[in-house]
């Protein structure tokens, strides 16, 4: 008791070295308990230099802005006190913001770097060209989520080598372009390329997609909407708080919707290969898997079917 | 010659192909890329539907199997992504980041008064405005925790309210990490789950919102509540509703300490010591805090008399980021304008009585809409009340009252107008009651007056509730 009430009357004494000092004190008491597992405070010091240094690596120093839009999991306190450690100031905000709310925060604090669950990537992506000073957007967690629905869903996924496109942006508006091309084979009415990722049909999304990459490959997976979705039926299936079902699924309409027909997936797959003859000039021939290919299908659809 | 991309076309694949093909054709790329085979740089695409139901889920996503094999879902878990696995292009994965880091840091020097957080509030107009808070701040709320309940090393605290809000953010997570304290978080919060981590965690703290001690309550209701190792219960963030601080003291033997607030003030400034609890009050000043009760002149008001509660002391804010007129306005005179109604009584407790902007004024009388509304929750039906102001401000301004009842409760407004009468001035009665099956609330579970009173405004509402039932 004595040393923390010196520790705190001393002059000079920030939060960092104030947090740094309680780590080493009760290095081996427990500081945080988090689905069954215990760290203490030992690992919690390690885990907040990792991220310290590495914020530092990509040139995030003293009084820049780092938001936050994390839910209450180990990664928010160690990047709340990794930013003390630099000196640099947290924009901690709600995760249940939608854009216009983080817009506004993000611009007003002028954050340099965002760490969100991911989540919550796609809607980064999608304003980030309307929040120009923000330079990195660090995902944790595994918590992306797609719905499939026999009755609604038709899924263009791409996968090709990075220099097909001239850069990620040029990657963004090509397929951007594309998929409202496609949206249009299929009838669709007032359809528009609006935020980077998301295709509109009357203000409402039909089509989405983002690009994933590794190495000098990207990945393309891309959503569009064929026939009325009706998301209840998922949504009972994972865990979301009562209060923000209706956050979770935002306004969506379909082709169906938008032409009064849905179409089948011989005339999605036709429209995708008029489309991508359009714009990159280039026709779609029927593959089968190949040696490499084919083991690694195989390993795949057991690893993603394994029962947790 | 014509350039050509293969094609694989599945219109009736299911879960596991949505991450397969695509894994599978990135993977045997990269094992073939040694080969040094032309083939290998040929783009793909596949083009996919699903013949049932089926969800792609990240491996941290919450998934209920039994609901899902009901629904016809078929379910896949994306692998958790290490180093060298795909990312979302343009960002960089935490895990990433973190492998080039090294286990040793050294501090950056800074000054006690440097800029710690910003944190974004709503105020009652405009966008929400960025609250500047400094190292001196967060210390000096610290202070406050540790002379009032004395936390220990020994003590484990619920990690249940968001960090993202000032509540959670100083009073659990700053204040759990300088005791040397054990924090339990609780991510997803739900009732059931709060209840076991207080139960299997053992948790000594409990700091939260009145609406989850009421949901304590409801579950206890239902079956016998486990034994709990509770020895601090703190609502603060909301009014601590009469009826539950004293069905909480009945079903566990313990007594909830209410505080008060604000995000501008590095969350709490007062609050009921453990050891002399007042029912209804937010508690005397905090140790370093001053708090007193002032007029429209910035003068202090005698004791019990009504005013606005404004504060002084370092755990008061640096000011709105960018926005010095704000700033200046709550600041005035050196202390921070809470805009909070209330009064202190002889031995130095608040109560808080209504929010000066909320404030009604009918027939030439100050309203509280906050004494209506303990009135009207007051009522056995009742589950929960909000009371504000309609009609013209200045000129003829109206009560309304929405009222959520408790399930399975039937009432209509002539019987909660009957009970206001019976324990109201006239002047204080509703005009309107109109029966809701939810209130918008903030994250900390306060109701939003605001948006009640937007929303009555609105003509469409107003078409849509047809009114003309004032009550006679």
């Amino acid at each position: 008791m004595i040393t923390r009430i010196q520790g705190l009357e001393r002059k000079g004494m920030n939060l960092a070295r104030l947090v740094e000092e309680k780590c080493k004190e009760y290095s081996n008491q427990v500081a945080i308990v988090y689905q069954g597992k215990e760290i203490t405070y030992r690992e919690l010091n390690r885990n907040v230099n990792l991220l310290a240094s590495g914020l530092k690596q990509l040139g995030i120093k003293r009084k820049d802005r780092v938001a936050v839009m994390l839910p209450n999991i180990p990664e928010f306190i160690y990047c709340f006190f990794a930013c003390q450690k630099i000196g640099a100031v947290t924009v901690p905000f709600n995760t249940m913001y939608k854009r216009g709310e983080i817009i506004h925060i993000l611009r007003d604090s002028g954050a340099r770097a965002i760490l969100c669950l991911s989540n919550f990537v796609p809607l980064i992506n999608e304003i980030r060209p309307e929040v120009p000073q923000l330079e990195y957007i660090i995902s944790t967690g595994e918590r992306t989520l797609t719905f499939a629905d026999p009755e609604s869903t038709g899924f263009l996924q791409l996968i090709m080598p990075k220099d097909n496109f001239l850069g990620l942006d040029d990657a963004y508006c090509k397929i951007g372009e594309s998929l409202t091309e496609i949206c249009l084979h299929l009838g669709a009415k007032d359809v528009q390329y609006k935020d980077r990722g998301s295709i509109y049909s009357k203000n409402r999304k039909i089509a989405g997609f983002i690009f994933h990459e590794i190495e000098d490959i990207y990945i393309l997976n891309g959503i569009i909407f064929l026939g009325k979705f009706n998301p209840n039926p998922f949504l009972q299936a994972i865990w979301v708080p009562p209060e923000v079902k209706d956050k979770v699924i935002e306004p969506l309409t379909s082709i169906e919707e938008s032409t009064g027909k849905k179409p089948d997936m011989d005339e999605f797959l036709n429209a995708v290969s008029k489309s991508f003859d359009d714009k990159f000039g280039v026709k779609l021939r029927k593959g089968n898997l190949e040696r490499d290919e084919l083991y690694a299908y195989q390993k795949h659809r057991v690893l993603v079917s394994k029962v947790r | 010659m014509e350039r050509e991309w293969r094609l694989f076309y599945k219109p009736e694949g299911d879960a596991a192909d949505l991450v397969a093909l695509p894994a599978s054709i990135v993977e045997g790329r990269i094992a073939s890329r040694y080969l040094l085979s032309s083939r290998i740089t040929a783009p793909t695409v596949i083009v996919q539907g699903v013949s049932h139901r089926a969800l792609v889920a990240g491996a941290d996503v919450i998934i209920d199997r039994e609901e899902a094999e009901k629904a016809g879902i078929d379910i896949a878990v994306r692998g958790r992504s290490g180093r060298g696995e795909a990312k979302v292009s343009g960002t960089i994965s935490y895990q990433e980041l973190i492998s080039r880091g090294s286990e040793e840091f050294e501090c950056e020097d800074v000054e006690e008064d440097s800029l710690v957080l910003l944190l974004y509030t709503s105020g009652t107009t405009g966008k929400p405005k960025g609250v500047m808070l400094t190292h001196r701040n967060l210390i000096a709320e610290y202070r406050i925790a540790e002379k009032l309940f004395s936390i220990t090393p020994e003590d484990r605290l619920a990690g249940v309210l968001p960090f993202f809000h000032i509540y959670g953010l100083a009073d659990i997570l700053i204040v759990g990490i300088i005791s040397g304290s054990s924090i339990v978080l609780i991510p997803q919060y739900s009732p059931k789950e709060l209840m076991k981590r207080l139960s299997e965690d053992k948790i000594t703290i409990l700091i939260t919102i009145p609406t989850q001690f009421l949901h304590l309550l409801m579950l206890a209701r239902q079956k016998p509540p486990p034994l709990l190792s509770l020895r601090i219960s703190i609502s603060g963030g909301a009014s601590l509703p009469l009826d539950v601080f004293k069905e909480f003291e009945r079903v566990f033997s313990r007594r909830i300490s209410e505080g008060y607030g604000l995000t501008e003030s590095t969350a709490a400034v007062s609050v009921n010591p453990s050891d002399r609890i007042k029912a209804g009050s937010i508690g005397p000043a905090a140790p370093g805090v001053e708090m007193k009760v002032v007029n429209e002149n910035d003068e202090e008001v005698p004791i019990g008399k009504e005013g606005e509660i404004v504060i002084r002391g370092e755990v008061v804010m640096k000011g709105y980021y960018n926005q010095p007129q704000e700033t200046a306005e709550i600041l005035r005179n050196g202390w921070l304008h809470t805009g909070d109604i209330g009064y202190k009584d002889e031995e130095g407790y608040f109560y808080i009585t209504g929010r000066k902007k909320d404030i009604i004024i009918k027939a030439g009388f100050n309203i509280s809409p906050r004494e209506i509304e303990e009135v009207i929750s007051s009522y056995p039906k009742v589950k929960e009340t909000c009371v504000i102001g309609v009609g013209e401000i200045g000129k003829r301004e109206e009560i309304k009252a929405f009222v959520l009842l408790k399930e399975g409760e039937k009432s209509n407004q002539r019987e909660i107008i009957e009970w206001c009468r019976q324990r109201l001035a006239s002047c204080k009665v509703p005009d309107y009651v109109e029966f809701r099956d939810i209130l918008p609330r903030s994250v900390t579970g306060k109701v939003l007056r605001k948006e009640l009173r937007d929303d009555y405004q609105d003509p469409r509402f107003r078409e849509e509730r047809n009114e003309s039932g004032k009550i006679g």
